[in-house]
């Protein structure tokens, strides 16, 4: 499906000697408008592989179907439409829609599921949701380590090295986290930042990132008087990366920091255990202890 | 004539060595008023310190930011300032030993009224300073910190009591009402003192939960706090069952002067107080609660080495308290808070000690002039009354005039009518005679007065015009 | 002897507020770093704050590199600020030292600080097993790095 000589990490890839890593396996699949890819153990057996992102296709695009803006029919299209009325809608929709007023409230506004034009928009909280519900069910499967990798916001649980059958180089019962990296917001094909999930216990899970550079539909900046789309000047952020225990909080957070500048850049590592690594509309970086060197 | 010249007698061996102990009592007298000048002055700027140490002269970058912090610094000084007031009411030795009762009282007055001003200013200002800061106007912002704030209501209760004890103590004021009921008023500023406390710690940053200015006020508050229970509570009770003082007779010394003698224990740990008072409750139904203060008239009498024996106190029917103590009956248990003042030999400076007392106020000289050092011809004492009957005790004190060497003079018969600002009978003052002519060396001398305060205040005149300087100066008000 | 009690309670009073005003202007000092710490990363790291710098660093700056102020105490634990120097103007201000001392500073060190790049975790592409990025489309995935990793595991 994807030619691999193209792609521009390929030759990176081969020179890496492949005994000093874990072997993994991955299947990607298109929903929501983006690409999720799961990732396993090789030594899960690829048999399982299939069975999981199956498993993670169908809750996606049950979720898409009821919550996608872009589908006339979904649920959330006769929503905005104002066809139906909140309390005649699927238990879902009123689930996630408390879950958004929410995090609205815990953010001060900075997080917010109403579009200025006052449709409801829940799109800043389904993926999160959506790769949650999928985590949850991997785990139900059996599955000990897997990176599931929705758009670039990422949720692992247990360790690439997971598995009864111990690759080379790696202990049985591995600790060794994912190592996750970050993407430069000025060039796409380097990384800015790496940052390790999972692993050990009480390591952070989730890593979502929120930007004002691409996509940044769903993203206003708070501000008395002043609700203004993301990427245009008002953003002091260009990036904004969040990890967290739950893929949920990193998705929203960072959403919100990127709404609400510095401000709520402070009141969220104030608030919430989590790590943040920000990349201002000039470049510059700030970054909690959690992503220093 | 009617003014007598005893020449002093026989010497008094006790004398001898009193002449060092007194410099040097003095001196250290001195010192310590100097150093409770010093840490009141030096706590008030602890209290600014605080709020500096805090980085609170940021506040000035704003219009908003200075009332507050003005507000604030008021407030600091303000409670400060109460709490320097409650520990000079408190009655602790050393205050009290230091500058006397009298003086400490006068202070405790004059720090009421900067006390409240600083309070009101910094409820003022911190209403101005938030609501700018807010954008509300001062009353709303009042209003709101009444709601919203916690503690605060509390807040403006202690507020509204300190206005009330301040206003019920202004001279004009008091006067209207009787004293009992000034003194419940009073007694409200503990719980004022007790309201503010809350909202001083729990609202603002400078006392927040792990700050040192946190400790300090705190230590400061509670200091405070147990200096009043242990000298205004424990210690009068303590002392009441320590010495367990009944009445044993009352005798009546001339018409309207009553002596009361009690009988009670340990009595030797109050022998030399004299010219000190007691504050005294007569345990009998309708009199319990008045606090009657009076100094011992005689030194204690034992009867032995455990201290049993007998105390004296003289007293005239000066208010309706006092008329009831002619009726007293022997068998009534009395509680004794004390001694307090310093009308005694600890005030002492010199060598050489005039007494100078005036119808009742002549009784504590009699305790005083029976204890308190001095070498035989160095002492001088004036009896002044209308008539010899109002020379209370002035028999007993011509026996111990002349036992101890001292001189005495009856200054006896009405004020005189041109000279009204006169504290000598009419033909003394007529005849033109001054304090200087009946001791000549009294500007060397330690003087101490008793008596109605405007005749004392004459006496004082003229003592400061024959040279006595002020910590030679000895007065004890006896018109309460 | 009035002259000895006024005297001395002027003199102790005196020293009492100086020694306030000096601990108070110490919060001031490390507020105001504080504040220019933040004024370093609202500056791009370029904007020169003349009180980050040590007296040390003064006229060694010009040259370059990497200065280490004095720790100063706050209430939130010790700090210590550092300022990285290139052709006379300040590149980078950075608090070096932030102390878990109380609940505060814990606080106040997971707060977000400016860093500079080299000094964040660095990743390799060759090295990571996943890529974080703000949501890219399907059409871009084709040519992320993801889809590169993605690729290498089928």
């Amino acid at each position: 499906m994807l030619r691999t000589s193209d792609l521009p990490g390929a030759a990176l890839q081969e020179s890496v000697p492949k005994e000093s890593r874990p072997t993994l396996q991955a299947r990607t699949f298109n929903c929501m408008g983006t690409v999720i890819s799961l990732t396993l153990p090789s030594a899960s057996g690829e048999d399982e592989l299939v069975a999981a992102t199956a498993v993670v296709e169908r809750l996606f695009a049950g979720l898409d179907e009821t919550f996608s803006l872009y589908r006339p029919e979904s649920e959330a299209s006769r929503l905005a439409r104002a066809e139906i009325k909140l309390p005649d809608t699927s238990e879902d929709m009123r689930r996630l829609y408390a879950d958004a007023v929410g995090w609205r409230l815990a953010t001060e506004g900075a997080f917010n599921p109403e579009r200025p034009d006052g449709v409801l928009d829940l799109s800043g909280i389904v993926k999160g949701h959506a790769i949650q519900e999928a985590g949850t069910s991997l785990l139900a499967l059996g599955l000990r380590g897997f990176c599931l990798n929705a758009g670039g916001d990422v949720l692992v649980s247990g360790s690439p090295g997971s598995s009864s059958v111990v690759p080379a180089g790696v202990a049985p019962g591995s600790r060794e986290p994912w190592r996750a990296g970050i993407v430069d917001p000025e060039d796409r094909r380097t990384l800015i930042a790496g940052y390790r999930l999972g692993g050990q216990a009480g390591a952070k899970l989730a890593l979502a990132t929120s930007g004002s550079a691409e996509r940044g539909d769903h993203i206003w900046t708070a501000g008395a008087g002043s609700l203004l789309r993301t990427g245009s000047a008002a953003s002091v952020f260009r990036q904004v990366s969040v990890a967290a225990a739950d893929i949920v909080t990193a998705d929203v957070l960072a959403t919100a920091i990127v709404a609400g500048g510095l401000p709520m850049l402070d009141r969220a590592t104030d608030g919430w255990d989590i790590e943040v690594l920000a990349v201002r509309a000039g470049g510059e970086l700030l970054a909690t202890p959690g992503f220093r060197r | 004539m009617n003014t007598e010249l005893l020449p002093a007698l026989a010497a008094s061996p006790r004398a001898a060595d009193a002449r060092g102990t007194i410099k040097a009592r003095h001196r250290r007298r001195l010192f310590h008023a100097d150093l409770l000048v010093t840490v009141a002055w030096a706590s008030v700027a602890a209290a600014v310190a605080l709020w500096l140490a805090d980085g609170g002269a940021t506040g000035f970058s704003t219009l908003a930011g200075s009332f507050t912090a003005l507000g604030i610094v008021a407030g600091l000084a303000g409670i400060d300032l109460v709490l320097l007031m409650l520990l000079l009411a408190a009655r602790i030795p050393l205050i009290d030993q230091t500058v006397g009762h009298d003086r400490a009282l006068e202070f405790h007055r004059k720090l009421g009224k900067p006390s409240l001003y600083l309070l009101l200013t910094h409820g003022i200002l911190i209403a101005i300073g938030y609501g700018m800061a807010e954008g509300l106007d001062p009353v709303s912002e009042a209003v709101s910190l009444w709601v919203l704030v916690p503690d605060m209501w509390l807040a403006y209760i202690s507020m509204a009591l300190f206005i009330a004890v301040v206003v019920t103590s202004l001279v004009a004021v008091r006067r209207r009402f009787p004293y009992e009921f000034w003194y419940a008023v009073h007694l409200l500023t503990y719980a004022a003192v007790a309201t503010s406390l809350p909202h001083q710690f729990s609202v603002g940053a400078l006392f927040a939960e792990g700050t040192w200015q946190r400790w300090y006020w705190l230590a400061v508050c509670i200091a405070t706090g147990a200096a009043l229970l242990h000298y205004r509570v424990l210690e009068p009770v303590i002392a009441t069952f320590r010495h367990q003082l009944t009445v044993s007779r009352v005798v009546t010394v001339a018409p309207g002067v009553v002596s009361i003698e009690m009988h009670g224990l340990n009595l030797n740990e109050l022998a030399g107080t004299g010219g000190r008072f007691f504050i005294w409750r007569f345990l009998a139904r309708g009199l319990w609660w008045h606090p009657h203060p009076f100094s011992l008239s005689a030194e204690p009498l034992q009867f032995d080495a455990s201290g049993r024996g007998l105390l004296r106190i003289t007293v005239r029917n000066l208010g309706r308290g006092s008329a009831q103590l002619a009726g007293l009956k022997p068998g009534t248990k009395v509680a004794l808070e004390g001694p307090y003042g310093i009308f005694s030999t600890a005030a002492r400076s010199r060598d050489k000690v005039v007494m100078i007392g005036a119808g009742i106020g002549i009784t504590p000289l009699r305790a005083l002039l029976e204890s308190t050092p001095f070498t035989p011809g160095q002492a001088t004492v004036i009896l002044r009354g209308r008539s010899e009957q109002e020379l209370y005790l002035g028999d007993e004190i011509l026996d111990l005039a002349r036992h101890r060497g001292a001189t005495l003079f009856h200054l006896t018969g009405a004020r005189s009518a041109r000279h009204a600002d006169n504290w000598l009978p009419a033909h003394a003052a007529d005849a033109g005679h001054r304090l200087t002519d009946y001791v000549p060396g009294i500007a060397d001398a330690d003087v101490y007065v008793c008596g109605p305060a405007a005749w004392a205040l004459n006496v004082l005149m003229d003592a400061r015009a024959a040279g006595v300087k002020e910590d030679q100066l000895h007065y004890e008000r006896f018109d309460w | 002897m009035r002259i000895r009690a006024a005297v001395s309670a002027a003199l102790a009073s005196a020293g009492i507020l100086l020694a306030g005003w000096q601990s108070g202007t110490f919060v001031e000092d490390t507020g105001s770093a504080a504040a220019s710490t933040s004024a370093g990363t609202a500056g791009a790291g370029s904007s020169g704050s003349s009180t980050a710098g040590s007296a040390g660093a003064g006229a060694a700056a010009k040259a370059g590199g990497t200065y280490a102020g004095s720790v100063v105490k706050t209430r939130f634990g010790a700090v210590q600020v550092q300022i990285t120097v290139k052709a006379g103007s300040i590149t980078d201000v950075e608090a070096l030292q932030l102390t878990d001392d109380d609940r505060k500073s814990i606080q106040i060190s997971n707060r977000a600080a400016p860093l500079l790049r080299a000094e964040v975790l660095a990743a390799q592409s060759a090295d990571v097993q996943t890529i974080g990025g703000a949501t890219v489309t399907s059409d871009a995935y084709l040519n992320s790095l993801q889809a590169a990793i993605d690729a290498a595991n089928l």
